[in-house]
C-alpha cells in the first residue's frame, strides 16, 4: 500500500508540473526583469536626425532625469515592432507632455536608412536614438525586440512589457507612472 | 468529397485506426476467453493496420513529391523548389509526419510480432500492449493532430523545412534510428506486462525478447552518436552534445535501457532482479513516451523542439496512463516480482551489475532533475532560472568515470563468489594498465583530472578486455591443440555473445577517449584571415583564397575559400560557408571540416563574406579524437550486431570451456 | 532563364550579406567562449552564448572580449551579465536560495542510492548465510543416512559433515 502512494504520489507530481507547464505557455521571452525597482542604466546615443534641433546631437538619459520615461526597443526587421508603433505614437501625442518617449534602435548595426524610414513611416514625435552596438540592450537586459520600459521619475524601473504594447497596456501602465 | 490525396491519406489513417481498434478489442477479448479465433483475428488484423498505415505513409510522400499543396502538411512544410532528398525527409520534419512515422514503425514491428515470431504463451498479451500503443499513435494521427486536412485554398508555395533540417543528410537517417529505437524498446516492454498479466514473471519475456531488445538499444545508441555528428556538422560550434532537454530525454531511455540489458542476466543465470528489471523496462517505456511529450507539448525549450498546440495535453495524458497502468500491474503482482534476493557475495558478478543498475539510475535521475528543474523553480516561485551544460557535466563526470572502472572490472568477475585470489591477481593488472595509461598521460603534459583519469581507465579496461580474452581463448588452444589466432576465431564465432560484448565496451572505451580528448583540450578562436596570406593555427596556415556563392536546389551558399597548409605543403581546401533556404530569412552556418585522426580542424564562417572586404572573420576549432567518438560508434554498432547474428553451431554455444577435451566438429 | 538564375543568386548574395552582416569584426580569443559557453544568449532557444551565432550572442562575445582586455575574472563577467538578466542567463544555476536544491538533489539521491545499495546488500547477503531451519526428525534421517554411507567408506578422521543450509 505504501508502495503504491509513493507511486501514485510520483506521478501525481509530475503530472501537476507538466499540466502547470502546459498552462503558462511558451517559456523564455517573459523572463522578469532583474532591474524591478532598480535604478535604470544610463546612456549617451546619438540622435536621429529630425530630432536634432530639440535634442542635439546625442541624447543622455541623465539630462532628463525626474520625468516617467517609456523607453521602447525596436528593430526595423521586427515584425511585431511595426504593430506596437501607432500605439506608442498615440500615447505619446496623448501624453507627452508629462512623460518623455524614447524610443531606442537595436540590434541591427549600420541600419540608419532603415530606421530613418521605420520613423518617417510612423512619424514619430518623440525622440528616436540609434544603439548600433547593442549594448544598451545588453545593459537592459533585452531578450529580444520589442521591448518597452516604463520608468518612474525617480529613475526606477516599474514595469517592463515584452512584446509589442497595445492602447490598453500603454494606458494603463502610463497612468501608474503619473499616480 | 472529391478524391484528393488529403482525403485518401485521411481515409487510411482513420482506416488504420479503426483497424487497430478492433485489433485491440479482439486481442484482449481473445486472451482473456482464451479464444483462438479472436486471436488469430487480432493478429491479422495487425497486418491489415501496417498495410493501412503504409499506405497513408505513401500517400504523404506522393504529396510532397507532387507538390501536392492542397495537403495542409505539405502546405506548411514543404516548397517547389527544395530537392528531392528534402522533400522525401519532410515526411519526419514536422510534429504530424513525425508522429505519422513513428506509427508507421510501431505497425511494422506489431505485424512482425504477430505474423512472424513463434506461438508463445506470452505473444498474445504483448501483441495486445502493442496495440494499445498503437491504438494511440494512430489516433493521434487521425484525430489530433491530421497532417492530411485538405486546405481550401491551397497556397501556391510552402515556406519549405526547417533551414537547419535541410542542412544535411543526416536528417535523412537520426530520426528514423531514434524511433526504431524507441519503437524496437517497446517490444520487451509489452512482453514484460504480458508476463505480468499471464503470471509468467520468470525469464521467458526476457529471453523471448532479448534480440528485440538488443536491436532497439542498438538503433537507439546510433540514434544518439549520429545526432551528435549532426549537431558537430551543422550547429557551428564544434560541439556535439549540448545536454539540451530533448537530447536528455532521448538520453534517459537509453540510461535505463542500458541498465536493463546488463540487469536481465542476473535473472537469466540467477534468477535475481526480477522486480528491478520490470521496473527498469517500465522505466525505459514511461521515459521515452515522456520523452516524447516534452519535445512536442512546448513545456520546456530547446532548439529539436517542434511544436506545441493539442499534442501536448494528449502525450501527456498517455504518459500518465501509461506510467498508472504498468506500475498499477507491477504493484498488483509484486508478490511474482518480489526478489527472494540472495547474493552470495557483495563482490561477485551479480554484485557489479547492481551497482550498475544504481549507478545508471542514478545518472538518470540527475538528467532528469536537471532538465526539470527550471520547470519546477518556475512552478513553486516564478523565477526563471537555466540549467545548461555546466551543471550537467559537473554532475555526471564522476559517475561516467565510475561506470568506466565498473566496466572493466564487472566482467571479470565470476557469479556467486570472486575469488580472493584470482581477483587480486586481476586487479593487479588492471591497475598497472591504468598506472601506466595515466602515467603516460602525465608525462606526455596533461593535467585536467578527468582526460588523465579517461586515460587510465582506458588502460584498466584494455587491461581487462585483454585478460578476459586471454581466459577464455588461451586454456581453449591448449585443450584443442590449435594456434591462439584460430581459437580466437573460433571463439569470436562461437560465443557470439561474450565477444559481442567485448566489443561493445572496447567501442565505449574508444568514445570515451574521443570524449575526453575533444572536450578537455579543444582550442577555440576567432580569427580575422586576410585574403592571400597565410595566418598561423597551431601547426597549420590558414589562407583565404576567395570569397564564393553558389546556388543549389532551393538554397543560396556564400563562402569563403580556405586553403589549409602543414609544413609548407597544402593539405586541404576547406569551404566554410552560409546556407539560406528558399524565402526563409534563417541563414545556417555550415562549417567546413578537416577530419584526421588525431583531431578535428573546424572552421565557421563568423560574421559577413563581404565580398569587397580584405578580409573574413572565421571561427576556428581544433579538436581532438573527436573522430573517435564516431569510430568508437561503429565499433559499437558491430559488436551489437556481432552479438544479435545466431552462433554457427548450434550446440557449441552452450557448451563451456573446456568441458570436453576434443574439439569440435 | 539563365539570367534569372543569375539575378537571384545575387539577390540572394546581397540579402545574406544585409542578414549576416551584424557582427563586429574583432578577434576573440578562446577564453571567450570558455565564458560564453557559461552564458545563455537571450534571444535564442536554448543556446549558449559561445555557440550561437545570434547577434546579441556575437556582440556579447565581444563584450566579454573587451572586458577580458580590461582585466576582469570569469566571476566579474558572468556578474556583469546576471545583474542585468537575472540568474536566468546563467547556464549554471546559482547555488543559492531554491536553486541550491538542482546541486543538493543529485547529491542527496547519490548518497540514498549507495545507502540504499549497502543495506540491500547486506539483507540478500543475510538471506544467502541465513541457516534455513530443518525439523528434528529430518535431521536424524539425514544423519542416519550419513552414518550408513559412512561405515562403507574408508575411516577418515573427520568427523560426520553437519547439513549445509
Amino acid at each position: 500500500m505504501k508502495r503504491v502512494a509513493v507511486v501514485v504520489a510520483i506521478v501525481g507530481g509530475l503530472t501537476a508540473l507538466f499540466l502547470f507547464g502546459l498552462l503558462r505557455g511558451a517559456p523564455d521571452r517573459n523572463v522578469p526583469s532583474n532591474l524591478l525597482n532598480r535604478q535604470v542604466p544610463g546612456f549617451d546615443l546619438p540622435v536621429y536626425e529630425r530630432y536634432l534641433a530639440e535634442y542635439g546631437p546625442r541624447l543622455d538619459l541623465a539630462d532628463h532625469a525626474g520625468r516617467p520615461m517609456v523607453i521602447n526597443f525596436w528593430a526595423s526587421w521586427c515584425g511585431p515592432c511595426y504593430a506596437e508603433a501607432p500605439h506608442l505614437e498615440a500615447a505619446q501625442r496623448r501624453y507627452g507632455e508629462e512623460v518623455l518617449f524614447i524610443g531606442i534602435q537595436t540590434q541591427e548595426r549600420d541600419a540608419r536608412a532603415a530606421g530613418r524610414a521605420f520613423i518617417d513611416r510612423f512619424d514619430f514625435t518623440f525622440p528616436n536614438v540609434i544603439d548600433d552596438d547593442s549594448r544598451v540592450s545588453i545593459a537592459y537586459g533585452l531578450f529580444g525586440v520589442p521591448e518597452t520600459f516604463f520608468v518612474r521619475a525617480d529613475g526606477t524601473l516599474a514595469y517592463k512589457h515584452v512584446g509589442p504594447v497595445d492602447a490598453e497596456v500603454l494606458t494603463e501602465r502610463v497612468e501608474a507612472l503619473l499616480r | 468529397m472529391e478524391l484528393s490525396l488529403g482525403t485518401l491519406g485521411s481515409a487510411a489513417s482513420a482506416l488504420a485506426l479503426g483497424l487497430a481498434v478492433y485489433a485491440l478489442i479482439a486481442g484482449i477479448a481473445g486472451s482473456v476467453r482464451r479464444d483462438a479465433r479472436l486471436q488469430t483475428s487480432a493478429r491479422l488484423t495487425a497486418v491489415a493496420v501496417f498495410l493501412a498505415t503504409t499506405t497513408a505513409v505513401i500517400v504523404m510522400q506522393a504529396a510532397l513529391l507532387t507538390d501536392d499543396f492542397s495537403v495542409k502538411y505539405v502546405a506548411e512544410h514543404s516548397r517547389i523548389d527544395s530537392p528531392i532528398w528534402v522533400k522525401v525527409v519532410t515526411l519526419w520534419a514536422a510534429l504530424e509526419g513525425s508522429v505519422l512515422l513513428w506509427a508507421w514503425l510501431l505497425t511494422g514491428y506489431t505485424a512482425v510480432l504477430a505474423v512472424a515470431t513463434p506461438n508463445h504463451a506470452l505473444r498474445a498479451w504483448a501483441l495486445v500492449v502493442m496495440q494499445g500503443v498503437q491504438v494511440f499513435f494512430l489516433g493521434v494521427v487521425a484525430l489530433v493532430a491530421n497532417p492530411f486536412i485538405v486546405l481550401a485554398n491551397p497556397p501556391f508555395d510552402g515556406p519549405g523545412a526547417n533551414p537547419l533540417l535541410q542542412n544535411h543528410w543526416m536528417m535523412a537517417v537520426h530520426p528514423v534510428l531514434m524511433y526504431l529505437g524507441f519503437v524496437g524498446l517497446t517490444v520487451p516492454f509489452a512482453f514484460a506486462m504480458a508476463a505480468l498479466i499471464t503470471r509468467r514473471p520468470g525469464t521467458e519475456w526476457m529471453q523471448l525478447t532479448r534480440r528485440w531488445t538488443l536491436a532497439g538499444w542498438g538503433f537507439l545508441t546510433a540514434a544518439i552518436i549520429s545526432g551528435g555528428w549532426w549537431s558537430y556538422e551543422v550547429l557551428g560550434w564544434g560541439g556535439y552534445w549540448a545536454w539540451d532537454p530533448v537530447e536528455n530525454v532521448s538520453f534517459m531511455p537509453w540510461l535505463t535501457a542500458t541498465a536493463f540489458i546488463h540487469s536481465v542476466q542476473v535473472q537469466e543465470r540467477r534468477r535475481m532482479l526480477k522486480s528491478w528489471n520490470v521496473l527498469l523496462i517500465v522505466l525505459t517505456f514511461s521515459l521515452t513516451i515522456l520523452g516524447t511529450f516534452l519535445t512536442r507539448s512546448g513545456v520546456v525549450s530547446s532548439v529539436h523542439a517542434f511544436g506545441d498546440g493539442p499534442v501536448g495535453p494528449v502525450f501527456l495524458g498517455f504518459f500518465v496512463l501509461v506510467t498508472l497502468l504498468s506500475l498499477g500491474l507491477v504493484a498488483w503482482r509484486w508478490d511474482q516480482v518480489r526478489d527472494r534476493a540472495e547474493l552470495d557475495a557483495a563482490v561477485s558478478r551479480e554484485g557489479a551489475f547492481l551497482l550498475v543498475n544504481v549507478l545508471f539510475l542514478a545518472l538518470t535521475f540527475m538528467v532528469l532533475i536537471g532538465t526539470l528543474f527550471p520547470l519546477i523553480v518556475e512552478a513553486v516561485n516564478g523565477a526563471r532560472v537555466t540549467v545548461g551544460a555546466p551543471f550537467f557535466d559537473v554532475v555526471s563526470l564522476p559517475m561516467w568515470m565510475l561506470v568506466l572502472l565498473l566496466m572493466g572490472i564487472g566482467p571479470l568477475l565470476p557469479w556467486r563468489k570472486a575469488e580472493t585470489q584470482t581477483l587480486a591477481r586481476n586487479l593487479g593488472w588492471m591497475t598497472g594498465g591504468f598506472a601506466l595509461a595515466a602515467g603516460g598521460a602525465l608525462i606526455f603534459g596533461l593535467r585536467e583530472i578527468y582526460p588523465v583519469l579517461t586515460i587510465g581507465l582506458a588502460g584498466w579496461n584494455l587491461v581487462s578486455l585483454g585478460l578476459l580474452l586471454a581466459g577464455a581463448v588461451v586454456p581453449r588452444a591448449r585443450l584443442t591443440g590449435r594456434g591462439l589466432a584460430a581459437t580466437t576465431m573460433r571463439y569470436a564465432f562461437e560465443q557470439r555473445r561474450k565477444v559481442g560484448s567485448m566489443v561493445v565496451h572496447l567501442g565505449v572505451i574508444v568514445v570515451a577517449l574521443g570524449i575526453a580528448a575533444s572536450s578537455g583540450y579543444r582550442t577555440d578562436v576567432q580569427m580575422r584571415l586576410p585574403y592571400g596570406e597565410p595566418v598561423t593555427f597551431n601547426q597549420y596556415e590558414l589562407q583565404a583564397l576567395a570569397p564564393f556563392s553558389e546556388r543549389g536546389a532551393g538554397r543560396v551558399s556564400v563562402g569563403v575559400e580556405v586553403a589549409v597548409f602543414q609544413d609548407g605543403r597544402q593539405v586541404d581546401l576547406l569551404r566554410p560557408h552560409i546556407n539560406a533556404f528558399g524565402n526563409n530569412s534563417m541563414t545556417v552556418p555550415t562549417a567546413a571540416v578537416r577530419y584526421t585522426l588525431g583531431h578535428d580542424l573546424y572552421l565557421s564562417v563568423a560574421g559577413a563574406v563581404d565580398p569587397t572586404a580584405d578580409s573574413v572573420i572565421i571561427r576556428v576549432i581544433q579538436s581532438p579524437l573527436v573522430t573517435w567518438i564516431w569510430f568508437g560508434a561503429v565499433i559499437l554498432a558491430l559488436g551489437t550486431v556481432w552479438t544479435l547474428v545466431p552462433a554457427r553451431s548450434p550446440g557449441a554455444a552452450t557448451v563451456p570451456a573446456g568441458a570436453t577435451g576434443r574439439a569440435q566438429a | 532563364m539563365s539570367r534569372f538564375y543569375r539575378t537571384g543568386v545575387l539577390a540572394g548574395v546581397a540579402a545574406l550579406l544585409l542578414g549576416v552582416a551584424l557582427a563586429q569584426d574583432i578577434v576573440l580569443d578562446p577564453r571567450v567562449f570558455e565564458i560564453g559557453n557559461e552564458l545563455r544568449c537571450p534571444t535564442c532557444v536554448a543556446e549558449s552564448v559561445g555557440e550561437s551565432n545570434a547577434s546579441i550572442a556575437r556582440e556579447m562575445r565581444q563584450i566579454i572580449q573587451e572586458q577580458l582586455d580590461e582585466g576582469r575574472t570569469r566571476a566579474e563577467i558572468l556578474a556583469f551579465f546576471q545583474d542585468r538578466y537575472g540568474d536566468w542567463i546563467l547556464l549554471s544555476p546559482p547555488r543559492r536560495g531554491v536553486l541550491l536544491l538542482v546541486w543538493l538533489v543529485p547529491i542527496a539521491a547519490l548518497l540514498v542510492a549507495a545507502g540504499g545499495l549497502v543495506l540491500m546488500v547486506r539483507r540478500w547477503r543475510a538471506a544467502a548465510d541465513a541457516v534455513v531451519p530443518v525439523a528434528g526428525e529430518d535431521l536424524a534421517r539425514v544423519r542416519a543416512a550419513l552414518a550408513g554411507t559412512e561405515a562403507d567408506a574408508p575411516t577418515s578422521d573427520a568427523p560426520a559433515p553437519a547439513p549445509r543450509p
